[in-house]
């Protein structure tokens, strides 16, 4: 039999199927939903019953419902404080109190807003782009432990290297972005980018080593767990100062925002993003910007740990966490404030020559700490 | 404009008119990686005949269109204009109008330093605050501009044989006043933008102009002084009152961005004593002479009027035949020639992409009027 027949053939049975075996098995159905649906409901309740804790979790801490407040309380704060200090008065006063408002007008304009996709751009790319970019920083948050047994996705020992792993993926998508667009300072932007993640990464991995170093193991949970009796700011403050000043590089943000400057490359690889795509990338930065501060607070500043009065340590819970990050982010902001930016060269020269150093010092000091532990 | 070909080697961006910081311009730059290899400045683009509009109007009627050069330093365009129709016309004017006059254009030169100052702290990446804190500290000015001349930015005050009005009362006290604030704002701005480390990591040593390429290129103002070049018209050959004012002349021998800005900065200082200076001695008299609504030329006269604008040397040169309008006017705007500097920048020094709008800033561009 030749291919046509069989095609034919198919055809053939197919219809017969559609009109003798189907209408049954439809009557069937319908017959039978008065105790499926029940069964459906119990089996749906069951689900959520017992997956109740998995399931708030990827809802909401650390799933979407925090990172998008965590986003959103981010730009209002950000917002509200460079406008007291740039004297502005939308961001600080709308909304009769503390500018809440300005931000659902800002993301009801962005949301709203008409996209524009350049002729000569790489379609499937550019519109993926700005989706993938929030998902791997988001990826890479689900390994952070918010509690001893509060974690997403239990990497089995391993979560440390699994975290920069997934981390270590970010640039990629800034560097796909900025080529799809097609647009020059989209190509000296994303090449920025490449450039910036070289110089802050491999510092950052360093320092991240040596405090699982000194914990002991490479899980996220053991490594705050060894911060018990001190938090790893202080053993490892050359880390800590380190991976600090890494991390706003890593986040681009002020004064390390080179990738985006808008002085120079209007807003580098962002540049041909409009409306709700611009929406994202901007998001992106946040998120970005959340999984490192997470990390920095897991390895150094003792993650959900509270602080320890007199050698009792105080009730451990995910409201630390939460301050703790409210805290860093502070800083983060106030730095926006009083620096300007540097140029590439400048930055690469502060990553290569004065972090990579640091961070192997800080890990060669780590070493003589532990092995004068262990005798 | 026809555009020079590009080598295969660099790529060639239009920077401006649609980049946050080109303003209505448009400049080529040819770009290697970060390095700029060449700056091509479209110069032309906002070209308004202002020259040819001055020839159709009367003497007095063309004050007007040539504030609109530069918006900001309105007073010091205005000057050099009606200083060269009373050369041509042969006006005398009285000495408190020329004592006003030197008022009204330190007031201005601090204006249009404070634009400056503020726009060039903004393109090293602060977020846009220093901006906005110039644009305030502004109002001050503008306040005292609305008193005097019942304009806050175009006033066209300075008229042939005078100033158009007196003093109001209490202005002397209102100016010390207003000296004061700004001295003060002043040390704010030094300490917390002059003096960070970052701030100076980002702007010395960048569009370096040695004091010889800067004779050689016939820069003028600020970007001169910057590069150790003692010049300035206010000095060299007084007009209005500044023959009895005692200020100086500032000059930093380094020629990078940071040393025009000081330049900027000092020359605020200097335009605050000199306001000081004004309040306390001004001498009495009448304010304008009288001359006619359209008055009439001679024919064949000449007149060449040099003022030191806050960009640098402006050069208003008038010829008459005889009628109620000028025969022709030529404007040398400082722009102009600070904008030929720029282009040159990328040969002489290093210039990276994020140093671009720095170097662009720091010689103070006002496009109106370097296309005029």
């Amino acid at each position: 039999m030749d291919v046509v027949t069989l095609i034919w053939l198919y055809i053939l049975g197919l219809v017969r199927w559609l009109l003798k075996e189907a209408p049954l098995q439809v009557i069937n159905f319908i017959r039978s939903l008065p105790t499926l649906i029940p069964e459906l409901l119990k089996w749906l309740w069951d689900f959520i019953w017992f997956n109740f804790k998995p399931l708030a979790q990827i809802i909401v801490i650390p799933g979407l419902a925090f990172i998008l407040l965590f986003a959103m309380i981010a730009v209002w704060f950000e917002r509200k404080f460079l406008a007291r200090a740039m004297l502005r008065i939308g961001p600080y006063y709308c909304g009769k109190r503390s500018g809440w408002l300005q931000v659902i007008a800002d993301f009801l304009k962005l949301f709203f807003k008409e996209f524009v996709i350049p002729d000569d751009a790489e379609k499937a790319l550019f519109l993926a782009a700005p989706v993938l970019l929030p998902t791997i920083p988001a990826l890479a948050i689900t390994l952070i432990p918010f509690d001893s047994n509060w974690v997403l996705f239990d990497a089995g020992g391993l979560s440390l290297p699994v975290f920069l792993a997934i981390a270590g993926l970010a640039p990629v998508i800034p560097i796909f972005a900025g080529w799809a667009a097609n647009n020059k300072y989209t190509i000296i932007g994303s090449f920025r980018t490449a450039y910036l993640y070289v110089s802050g990464e491999i510092p950052l991995v360093i320092c991240a080593a040596a405090s699982a170093l000194l914990a002991g193991s490479l899980d996220l949970v053991e490594i705050v767990e060894a911060q018990r009796p001190l938090w790893f700011a202080i053993p490892q403050f050359i880390g800590f100062l380190v991976f600090f000043v890494g991390l706003i590089l890593e986040a681009e943000r002020t004064p390390f925002d080179v990738p985006t400057a808008e002085t120079e490359l209007v807003i580098g690889w962002r540049t041909e993003f409009s409306g709700v795509l611009f929406g994202f990338t901007m998001m992106a930065e946040y998120v970005s910007f959340l999984g490192w501060t997470l990390l920095f607070i897991v390895l150094y500043l003792g993650g959900y740990l509270g602080p320890s009065l007199l050698g009792v340590p105080l009730y451990d819970h995910i409201f630390w966490m939460l301050l703790k990050l409210a805290v860093v982010v502070v800083i983060v902001v106030l730095i926006r404030t009083v620096y300007p930016r540097l140029r590439l060269d400048q930055t690469l020269r502060l990553g290569w020559n004065y972090l990579m150093p640091l961070s192997l010092l800080n890990l060669f000091l780590t070493l003589i700490l532990k092995w004068g532990l262990m005798i | 404009m026809s555009e020079p070909e590009v080598k295969p080697e660099v790529m060639r961006i239009s920077w401006g008119p649609q980049h946050p910081m080109s303003g209505q311009t448009r400049i080529l730059i040819d770009v290697d990686g970060e390095v700029v290899r060449r700056i091509i400045a479209d110069i032309g683009f906002t070209h308004r005949g202002i020259e040819k509009i001055l020839e159709n109007r009367t003497f007095i009627q063309g004050i007007v269109p040539i504030e609109r050069m530069v918006m900001a330093d309105t007073a010091n365009i205005a000057l050099g204009y009606v200083q060269a129709v009373e050369e041509a016309l042969g006006i005398e004017v009285p000495e408190r109008a020329k004592w006003i006059r030197s008022l009204i254009c330190e007031m201005g030169r601090i204006n249009s330093h404070l634009y400056a100052f503020g726009l060039q702290v903004e393109c090293t990446g602060y977020f846009p605050a220093v901006f906005l804190w110039t644009t305030v500290d502004r109002e001050v000015l503008l306040d005292l501009f609305e008193k005097l001349t019942g304009a806050r930015w175009s006033y066209s005050f300075f008229i042939p044989g005078g100033v158009r009005a007196d003093l109001p009362e209490g202005f002397r006290d209102e100016v010390k006043r207003a000296v004061k604030y700004l001295r003060r704002r002043f040390q704010d701005y030094w300490d917390a933008m002059v003096e960070n480390p970052l701030f100076e990591m980002r702007n010395r040593g960048v569009g370096v102009l040695s004091r010889e390429d800067a004779i050689r290129l016939g820069a003028t103002g600020p970007v001169l002084r910057g590069s150790g070049v003692d010049m300035d018209v206010r000095k060299d050959e007084p007009y209005a009152a500044y023959g009895d004012l005692d200020f100086k002349v500032i000059t930093e021998k380094e020629g990078d961005c940071l040393a025009r800005l000081k330049v900027r900065f000092h020359e605020i200082e200097q335009s605050l004593n000199i306001m000081e200076q004004i309040a306390d001695e001004i001498p009495g008299g009448p304010v304008r002479t009288k001359v006619p609504l359209f008055p009439r030329s001679k024919p064949g006269v000449e007149a060449l009027s040099r003022v030191e604008t806050s960009r640098g040397e402006l050069g208003v040169h008038i010829f008459t035949d005889g009628g109620l309008k000028p025969y022709r006017v030529k404007i040398n705007s400082p722009t102009l020639r600070n904008m030929y500097v720029f282009e040159r920048l990328a040969e002489l020094d290093r210039v990276l992409v994020a140093d671009l709008p720095v170097v662009l800033y720091s010689i103070d561009p006002w496009y109106l009027d370097c296309d005029r």
